[in-house]
């Protein structure tokens, strides 16, 4: 009934887990209590767990990494002072909880540290630098924030129920096979990731698709604020780079539930597949995580120098080049494993390659602040260190980018060095800035100041304290991940170290304090103008906190720095621009839909976990059950008046009348009022637009997402294709393609798929048309050969399996049941929801939102026919040919 | 979002699988599908033949034939399906394209040259992978 699920797994006879599970525990229920005494929920469930508001989804985001930032930096403390007392000793952590306690920390801050915060930090600030009222799909926006929190709630239950991972942060096979790691670990490490894996997919397609096709008007490419295009390049790594993660822990999962061979010892199997795979994504994550924090420094360092950013072009070039060569490098990750002076060679030249933008931004910074009038509020302290630290960190970088350096250096305490050196010094320095300088405009007050500098101080050094003696350590020849050691001349060094976890410990005690002290003097630090730090984006055009729909007109772009552009023209006429002429507005409802896909995604992960089987299905069927329902809702928008609209806006306005006649304090025009014009359309006279009129219709918006959506689901099928192709020579000794494959039945499969694709085209050209009779008709032959092609296939795998050549038998026939099985399954995904679109053509008949729903399935269901193009050709035809 | 939602926007983009050609011309939009399928069948019957093992093509370049078959037909789906054109509205569609294009053949490409190396430098070559492997 409960599966593997027993009493054995809470955590009786361990005191530290049991202990730490029982606080948070006893947090969580004290913070569900307060609510409820309170009467927060009405509030909470309204305004937060069902908004769809982007603004509010960012500040979700945030918060929760944040706190699983506390969460990871315990298992830090407890690993530095393990090791600080482990000297000739057995420390105070068992060598399997140490285990845990490594790959939890390394899981946690990347995945659910890292990833949300710049999530957050982008959902909020995109939209509103871009002008515009929203991201392009508000309500998967929620959902990709539930199902993240989804990840996050299972990597905490495995504190209290079971364990955790014993195998490092990317659970490297053969050590998370089955075999060896038979616990349910590695099970809790891979569900979760992949629930919040899918939610950052989401993300990206989000957030591309809103920052090509949603911006306001006159916003054209090369007027947008740099974090925008760092956003850009940061999503568009997301949807290239998840996907290959989703396909590697997929076969991970097959090879521990159903027994496959990918990455096993036996039967063919090569775990260095797995290392290649994963690292494939690895590489680009790293990107994902520190190009919106260079976008953060440089609207940093252009606002408290005054000026605006040196060389935009060349940070809009260099950033673009990072996106593709993030693509190009992930080999270093291993250079030890064997691949040879050839590929090594190329993938380190690679790698030095790619530190060259990255040096372009950095100058670019130094350039900006030449001259500048330089304020040294807490954000542009971050971004002062940040420059220092992330210098020093590119540099060891480089270093190890040299192959026989890498020999050397790989797996020591050098390498820890390193990336903590880059991701606290580049993404969480970026983090703190980006939280200190956007806080007033999601809050409406700013941050202590003081307590702000002491955080960041404490931060600075307690990190270079705690982390330069690791490059000695590493130089020393200490590895990773030693639970106890026995060279005395390592003891030192790691005693400083945990000297400077404790500093960071104080720095993080600061920046608790600085919120509580500046919640209670927020009416002292109240932001009344929005516009705090004389900023140059659009964000600070809008009040602090904005209004839901962010600007009561859309602004109208007319060059770079759009604020700046416009409140240096209100500053020297010293009056507001002409009142303007104020439509409704129309704003997307809000949607219990994420939270509720996110609470069966939990119980699906969950049950997975524990091999409870009927509670997978229970789970299976209410996400998609939820889906239906969504789709199926009527009214997705509401309507603001334009009297709403403009009685909000007055407020506005009135507040900004002080900033505009020179009363607001170190807001003055700018002394010089010549800068350099880098618009050619203001250059050459054209249009002050820039022919961009503002958001595409919903049609192209759509169809675009969709069509992010079919570019990642191929970058997944080319992960299963990679390992078909590496593992396709790997019998075992078993039936190879040539005795396997029955050409006939493919040439049938072939014929049926091409067939449904056409009449799939058929049923567009009469939806468009609005005939219902042959858009229903053409979209029934298009099912029916669909399942014709799918029991094709179903009886080629069961005679397959009956013949004993199932995937268990050997590494190719894993492969190939995996790459064929996983198109199977996106055409009988195909037919369910082509079976829920007939049902709503048939009942609400042909508007637009059903009409672009028609457009999505005609897409899907054309990819697939291309991907089958892919198998039936390198699969069948290659196996079989002579 | 602008609140016009024609089924076809003429202009500045196109949304990736509409058509060029208006709602009421449905000879025009029948006639696109069925030059792709025509071509589909010819270059799926193409590929089947070249790997049945006709003595008209040289055996070791079957796979070169087999790829090109296969690339040909997938442009054919694009285009004539998928309705991918390089005109001015489609640019972000085909960017988009070729940037998926782009990743997807470093992602195959650079695995199979990493793991081929992989396995030539620990002396098990293709064939003899399997015997290494046995437990």
């Amino acid at each position: 009934m409960l599966g593997k699920l027993t009493w054995a797994a809470i955590p009786l006879d361990q005191p530290i887990p049991l202990a730490a599970s029982g606080l948070i525990i006893v947090v969580v229920l004290g913070v569900l209590a307060w609510a409820t005494i309170k009467g927060h929920w009405p509030y909470l469930w309204h305004e937060w767990i069902t908004s769809v508001d982007h603004k509010r989804i960012g500040v979700m985001y945030c918060t929760l990494g944040l706190i699983m930032l506390v969460r990871g930096f315990i298992d830090a403390v407890m690993m530095r002072s393990q090791q600080a007392l482990a000297f000739h000793a057995q420390g105070y952590l068992p060598p399997e909880h140490y285990d845990q306690i490594f790959s939890a920390h390394g899981t946690i801050m990347i995945f659910f540290v890292a990833m949300p915060v710049v999530i957050g930090l982008m959902n909020f600030a995109v939209p509103l630098q871009l002008g515009v009222r929203d991201v392009a799909f508000p309500t998967f926006n929620s959902v990709s924030l539930w199902l993240t929190a989804s990840g996050i709630l299972l990597v905490n239950v495995s504190l209290v129920i079971g364990e955790f991972a014993k195998t490092g942060w990317l659970a490297y096979p053969p050590l998370s096979e089955l075999k060896f790691s038979p616990g349910v670990g590695v099970d809790y490490y891979l569900w979760s990731l992949q629930i919040s894996g899918i939610g950052t997919l989401l993300t990206g397609i989000n957030f591309v698709t809103t920052i090509l096709k949603v911006r306001a008007p006159g916003m054209i490419y090369t007027r947008m604020p740099i974090f925008c295009w760092t956003a850009l390049a940061s999503n568009l790594l997301i949807v290239a780079a998840f996907p290959i993660l989703t396909a590697t822990f997929a076969m991970l999962l097959l090879d521990r539930y159903l027994g496959f061979h990918f990455f096993t010892t036996d039967a063919g199997g090569n775990a260095m597949m797995y290392i290649n795979l994963i690292w494939a994504w690895g590489h680009p994550e790293v990107y994902i995580l520190i190009l919106p924090a260079f976008g953060i420094f440089s609207e940093v360092i252009s606002t408290f120098s005054g000026k605006p950013l040196f060389g935009y072009r060349s940070m809009i070039i260099a950033t673009m080049a990072i996106c593709i060569l993030s693509f190009l490098v992930w080999l270093h990750h291993f250079f030890t494993m064997g691949a040879g002076a050839d590929v090594n060679g190329f993938f380190g030249i690679m790698t030095m390659i790619i530190a060259v933008p990255t040096g372009v931004k950095i100058f670019n910074w130094l350039f900006t602040m030449w001259g500048g009038r330089i304020r040294f509020a807490t954000p542009m302290l971050w971004s002062l260190s940040f420059m220092v630290t992330f210098v020093i960190g590119g540099m060891t970088g480089v270093l190890l980018a040299v192959p026989p350096a890498d020999f050397v250096l790989h797996n020591s305490l050098f390498l820890v060095a390193h990336f903590h050196n880059v991701i606290i010094g580049g993404v969480l320095f970026g983090v703190f800035a980006a939280y200190t300088y956007w806080f007033p405009k999601a809050f409406g007050f700013r941050l202590d100041e003081q307590w702000g500098k002491a955080a960041f101080w404490l931060w600075t050094i307690g990190f270079y304290v705690a982390f330069m003696p690791l490059y000695v350590l590493g130089l020393e020849g200490m590895t990773r991940r030693m639970q106890h050691y026995d060279v005395a001349a390592w003891h030192p060094w790691l005693l400083i170290a945990a000297g400077g976890a404790a500093l960071i410990l104080a720095g993080i005690g600061c920046q608790v304090a600085q919120l509580v002290v500046s919640i209670r003097n927020r009416e002292a630090l109240r932001d009344t103008t929005g516009d705090p730090w004389d900023g140059r984006t659009l964000e600070w055009a809008t009040a602090s906190p904005p209004p839901a729909f962010n600007f009561a007109v859309m602004p109208n772009v007319t060059g770079e720095e759009a604020y700046w552009g416009i409140k240096q023209k209100a500053l020297a006429q010293r009056q507001l621009s002409e009142l303007p002429n104020y439509k409704p507005i129309e704003m997307p409802r809000n949607s219990p839909t994420g939270f509720v896909t996110a609470f069966f995604a939990v119980a699906t992960g969950f049950a997975l976990i524990w091999h409870i089987w009927w509670m997978v299905m229970i789970g299976l069927v209410g996400a998609f059950a939820t889906f239906v329902v969504f789709a199926w809702r009527d009214v997705a928008e509401y309507d603001l008046s334009a009297a709403e609209v403009a009685e909000a806006d007055r407020q506005r306005r009135e507040a900004r009348v002080a900033l505009v006649e020179g009363r607001e304090p170190g807001i003055a025009p700018a002394i010089t009022t010549k800068r350099p014009e880098h618009d050619p359309h203001r250059l050459r006279g054209l249009d002050p637009d820039g022919g961009h009129t503002g958001p595409a219709p919903k049609r192209i918006v759509t169809g675009y997402g969709f069509w992010i959506f079919l570019l990642s689901d191929f970058v997944m099928f080319s992960g299963f294709y990679a390992s078909y192709a590496v593992l396709s020579h790997a019998t075992a000794g078993g039936p190879g393609p040539q005795q396997l494959f029955h050409l006939p039945t493919v040439a049938l499969e072939t014929a049926f798929l091409l067939l449904s694709s056409f009449v799939c085209g058929m049923a567009t050209i009469a939806s468009n048309a609005r005939n219902m009779l042959w858009t229903q008709v053409c979209y029934v032959i298009t099912g029916l050969l669909g399942i014709g092609f799918l029991f094709l296939e179903g009886s080629e795998f069961i005679k397959m399996l009956a013949e004993g050549a199932g995937p268990q038998r050997s590494a190719f026939l894993s492969a190939f049941f995996t790459l064929v099985g996983c198109h199977g399954l996106h055409i009988t995904v195909g037919l369910l929801w082509l079976g829920t679109m007939m049902a709503q053509f048939w009942a609400k008949g042909f508007r637009p939102d059903i009409l672009r729903r028609g457009m999505c399935f005609g897409l899907f269901w054309h990819a697939l026919d291309i991907i089958w193009v892919g198998i039936f050709t390198n699969v069948y035809l290659l196996g079989t040919s002579p | 979002m602008s609140d016009q939602d024609t089924t076809h926007e003429f202009g500045a983009d196109a949304a990736p699988g509409d058509q060029d050609v208006g709602p009421h011309e449905v000879a025009t939009g029948i006639r696109n599908y069925l030059i792709g399928l025509g071509l589909a069948v010819a270059l799926t019957v193409g590929s089947f033949w070249v790997a049945s093992g006709t003595s008209l093509v040289y055996t070791p370049g079957v796979p070169m034939a087999l790829a090109a078959f296969a690339v040909a037909q997938m442009g054919v789906h694009l285009a004539f399906f998928l309705h991918i054109t390089t005109g001015p509205d489609n640019t972000n569609n085909a960017l988009a394209l070729a940037f998926g294009a782009l990743i997807i053949g470093i992602v195959i490409a650079g695995s199979l040259w990493i793991m081929y190396h992989l396995n030539a430098n620990m002396m098990v070559p293709g064939n003899m992978m399997d015997m290494h492997m046995q437990p």
